[in-house]
């Protein structure tokens, strides 16, 4: 029963060659190590380091000059404006549709759901695009004012007031995200047990709820402060055009404007945003620190109102007319400005034509060069994340140590730094990787590969790393007491179980990559424009109805990439998971 | 036969194991009894190889196969094991779970395709699920989900058979029906089998030997009578026997008990180590009540719960507590506040330590 004398043999030669592995295994391990934080962290201290640095010799003038200026404070004031007010807009949108979608009996949800992250997957200055033709003069709102007695005026976007209300309408999803996943997994019991002890309605929500809710709503309003504060695309847009800086795009202004020379410049305004950035996190963690985590993981999809009929009805017409509002009508505006042959001109059959498409498609070589660059990049990117990131996510949820923390930390630093600091800090460490040496990476192609890379290979690890602890340890150890061999284990157990998470993040890493706008802004060169800098520059320079027809293409394409991403998930349960539900 | 010499195993600060030293023969079935947190799924994750010890060495039929240095990983080892959340692969069929070790086990007896089939249908046999041999894991119930993964651990033919709490995951009906399950699996593949549970009922219906571990420590090896009616350390005599450890003074012999120090109780097997101590373990069911008059009492009725054919009995004795079974049949029923005698059952005593 037990192995004989031969066999015995086999198992004394495997092991020796096993314990002669393991400190080439620590070698591997430490040169990882080190190449993690060359890339990921070295950027975070040269930003630092040129901030403080004047001709060579350590100073603080960058700052004191910097911080004299009236322009830097007035900056810094917009920037807190449009930030809290926008993360305000985000927290009541997210939080009542959360509640409704959680707590009433109100039918149609996964298509409302659907609807709810379309704002999130379309990148927002496409979206502002969008938002720019709805309340244009040619668009539907304006139609429809025109129609209303009196004297109407159209809201103007580009101000800070039209700031805050599209960033919090493109950032909300988060909040809604969060916090519809917390609302779930509270127990009914909690909320049953305080009826008893003779709680009213409003009593449970101000007592049970909301405590309770807390953790969730502030993660989520964390995320979309942050977001905002990143943001550059929404302030690109609307803000340059009406002289409304916020750190972000003035950081652009300084280094597209002046080049090297503002780069010192550039790198103090970058520490202020960190900073911003940074104190956001740390109010968070304050707030998070004392509240605990609720003990069910039970998620609980049951309606816990249940309203009359009249009532669900109402609450349903509501929510779908806000969700048309919000996520789909200023798409339509869009297309059917892309449509039209000169800008200005009334939304007629006359005056519509696909001259607009035909132009971008075929007459000019940036369009047809932009998209086949973000494709490569986006490729080449989630390539590289989908191998890096998922070992990074395996060792994460194989040794949970003190070093894989680490690893998982200097990862996440350069999604968490807002995106114009840490093109920055891409620019200064690649233009000369080591002093004196310029391999020419910064003007290439190359610096967006490796700004990609580094920025979005969380998402994946993230991605995969939900798709492993999704797969409890016990199916792999199974699978090895089963005499599974590494290589027959993933094959035939593990890669089946965990496709689906794994794709699914390494879809967010493309769809990111290639619709990305900040960081191409600052570190785009000739022959590489990507898909955002084109639309960009469109907008710039004026071609509404290019940029609109570009953005349409690309809205078309994401909408037609994640319908098939669902259906392809939806038969892969079916066909290989063998689950019915597609929950 | 397998060796465990020196066992260690350390999660940085936390030792989880302390020093085991078990040997484990051809055939046998042991059982590590002990409570949650105790070291005993850590022993189990050992002898398969899912981890290195912090020292010591695992032996198996004269091969180092684990020590600090190095281990050989379960998929090298001649193993099958059987998980307590069943471990099934959602995507595979019954069928496909018990060929998927005929195909990559290395100790599986070398097939053609027709009589790795062949094998399949003795295996499902043997466990009862012939005819859900194309079902999923989700159109199965806990208790076929549990005969898959039976199945699938002794379809190589496993030298060793390691069980983490195959049971508790189960209804109780289906707990006794599984127990017969595995001793039929036990008896008809003569592997060793070694089985972690925190059950003593299980513990003591099924194995040879029982292992009762506490605190990363073995506290005691025997079979399983010995450990009910012998335990050798305070854990073992409360964890397993539920006894109340009478304080007193051993002479020539013969314990004094402090509370009664006009009685003498004899020596019928209590271990050196109680001894030492001063203790004597009484199970629950080795005491007998009778009736006393107030202000002569030993002690006083706290608690009584009916059990259908016991009663449970909590008696207040100086500052303690001490738990009391009797058989309905016995004696009259006592109520609360009776004041009653407490006298050492020595026939049932005599008659086992005959039996041991």
């Amino acid at each position: 029963m037990f192995p004989g004398k031969e066999q015995t043999k086999g198992m004394t030669r495997s092991m020796s060659s096993f314990s002669r592995f393991f400190p080439l295994k620590n070698l591997w391990m430490g040169f990882g190590f080190l190449l993690i934080i060359l890339f990921f962290i070295v950027p975070v201290f040269r930003l630092i380091l040129l901030s403080l640095t004047e001709e060579g010799a350590v100073s603080l003038s960058n700052y004191s000059e910097v911080l004299k200026e009236e322009q830097t404070w007035i900056t810094v004031k917009n920037t807190l404006y449009i930030v809290i007010g926008s993360t305000l807009v985000s927290l009541i949108l997210g939080i009542a549709m959360a509640w409704v979608i959680a707590y009433l009996n109100i039918s149609g949800k996964k298509w409302m759901q659907l609807f709810i992250f379309l704002p999130f997957i379309i990148p927002s200055y496409i979206t502002t695009l969008a938002w720019v033709q709805f309340f244009s003069g040619n668009g539907p709102i304006a139609a429809v004012l025109h129609m209303l007695p009196g004297d109407w005026k159209l809201p103007n976007l580009y101000s800070i007031g039209g700031i805050i209300f599209i960033l919090g309408l493109s950032h909300y999803p988060l909040v809604y995200l969060l916090t519809v996943e917390v609302f779930r997994k509270i127990p009914l019991e909690l909320e049953q047990a305080a009826q008893t002890c003779g709680a009213k309605r409003g009593t449970i929500i101000r007592k049970v709820i909301l405590p309770l809710a807390l953790p969730g709503i502030c993660s989520g309003g964390m995320l979309a402060f942050l977001s905002n504060l990143d943001n550059f695309g929404i302030p690109a847009f609307l803000g340059i055009p009406a002289n409304i800086r916020v750190l972000s795009t003035y950081i652009y202004e300084e280094v597209v404007g002046f080049g090297p020379a503002a780069f010192a410049r550039a790198a103090v305004l970058s520490i202020l945003l960190g900073a911003i950035a940074l104190i956001g996190l740390s109010i968070q963690w304050l707030l998070l620190r004392r509240s605990r985590v609720i003990e069910t993981v039970k998620r609980d999809k049951e309606p816990r109102i249940h309203l009359s009929l009249t009532w669900k009805r109402l609450i349903e017409i509501a929510v779908w007319a806000l969700l048309l509002f919000t996520s789909f009508v200023p798409f339509v505006s869009m297309g059917t400005t892309s449509l039209i042959k000169a800008y200005g001109l009334p939304f007629q059959l006359e005056n519509l034509s696909l001259e607009n498409y035909r132009y971008i498609l075929f007459s000019d070589p940036k369009t047809m060069s932009a998209i086949s660059n973000s494709m490569k990049l986006a490729i080449l990117t989630t390539i590289v994340s989908l191998i890096v990131g998922t070992a990074i996510a395996y060792l994460r949820y194989k040794s949970p140590n003190r070093w894989t923390k680490l690893v998982e930390l200097f990862v996440t630093i350069p999604y968490a730094l807002p995106g114009t600091v840490f093109a920055l800090s891409m620019i200064f460490s690649w233009m000369q990787p080591l002093p004196g040496w310029n391999p020419g990476i910064y003007g290439s192609i190359w610096i967006l590969i490796i700004a990609y890379i580094t920025r979005f290979i969380i998402l994946q690890v993230r991605g995969s790393y939900t798709a492993l602890t999704q797969v409890e340890p016990s199916i792999e150890e199974a699978a090895r007491t089963s005499g599974a061999k590494p290589l027959v284990k993933w094959r035939r157990i593990l890669m089946p179980l965990l496709l689906p998470g794994i794709i699914g993040g390494a879809l967010l890493v493309f769809l990111t990559s290639l619709t990305e706008l900040t960081v191409s802004s600052l570190l785009w060169s000739t022959g590489a424009e990507t898909v955002g800098v084109v639309i960009f520059n469109y907008e710039q320079a004026g071609y509404t109805t290019y940029s609109t027809a570009f953005s349409s293409l690309i809205v078309l394409g994401i909408l037609f990439g994640s319908f098939l991403f669902i259906s392809l998930e939806k038969v892969w349960r079916r066909k290989v998971l063998k689950q019915n539900d597609s929950a | 036969m397998i060796r465990l010499d020196g066992i260690s195993k350390a999660y940085g600060d936390v030792t989880a194991l302390h020093s085991i030293d078990l040997t484990i023969k051809d055939g046998e079935f042991i059982a590590i009894l002990g409570p949650s947190g105790c070291g005993k799924t850590t022993l189990l994750k050992l002898l398969a190889g899912f981890m290195k010890p912090t020292s010591g060495t695992i032996t198996i039929n004269d091969t180092v196969v684990a020590s600090a240095e190095a281990v050989l990983p379960p998929e090298k080892r001649n193993i099958g094991m059987v998980f307590q959340s069943f471990a099934l692969w959602p995507h595979m069929t019954v069928y496909e779970h018990v060929q998927f070790p005929l195909m990559h086990h290395s100790f599986a007896p070398k097939a053609d395709k027709e009589q790795r089939e062949e094998r399949v249908k003795n295996v499902l046999r043997m466990v009862g699920l012939e005819s859900l041999a194309q079902r999923y894991p989700h159109e199965l119930s806990g208790g076929q989900k549990q005969r898959v993964s039976l199945a699938r651990a002794i379809a190589p033919e496993p030298g060793l058979l390691l069980m983490d709490e195959p049971l508790s995951a189960l209804d109780a009906e289906l707990r006794m029906e599984m127990r017969k399950e595995i001793q039929h699996i036990h008896r008809h593949t003569n592997a060793s089998i070694v089985y972690v549970t925190h059950d003593q009922s299980e513990a003591f219906a099924m194995a040879d030997r029982i292992v009762v571990m506490n605190h990363g420590k073995i506290e005691q090896i025997d079979r399983p009578e010995m450990i009910f009616t012998r335990p050798e350390t305070e854990f073992v005599a409360t964890f397993v026997g539920k006894c109340n450890l009478i304080q007193g003074k051993w002479e020539e012999g013969m314990f004094i008990p402090k509370p009664f120090p006009n009685e003498k109780w004899p020596d019928i097997g209590v271990s050196i180590n109680l001894k030492k101590k001063g203790l004597y373990p009484v199970r629950p069911d080795q005491w007998a009540l009778s009736k006393a008059k107030e202000g002569s009492s030993h002690g006083v009725v706290k608690f009584v719960q009916y059990q259908g054919k016991e009663m449970y009995y909590i008696v207040q004795v100086g500052e303690e507590e001490w738990t009391v079974h009797e058989l309905i049949q016995h004696t009259s029923r006592f109520q609360v506040g009776d004041p009653v005698n407490l006298v050492l059952q020595n026939t049932v005593i005599k008659k086992e330590a005959v039996l041991v």
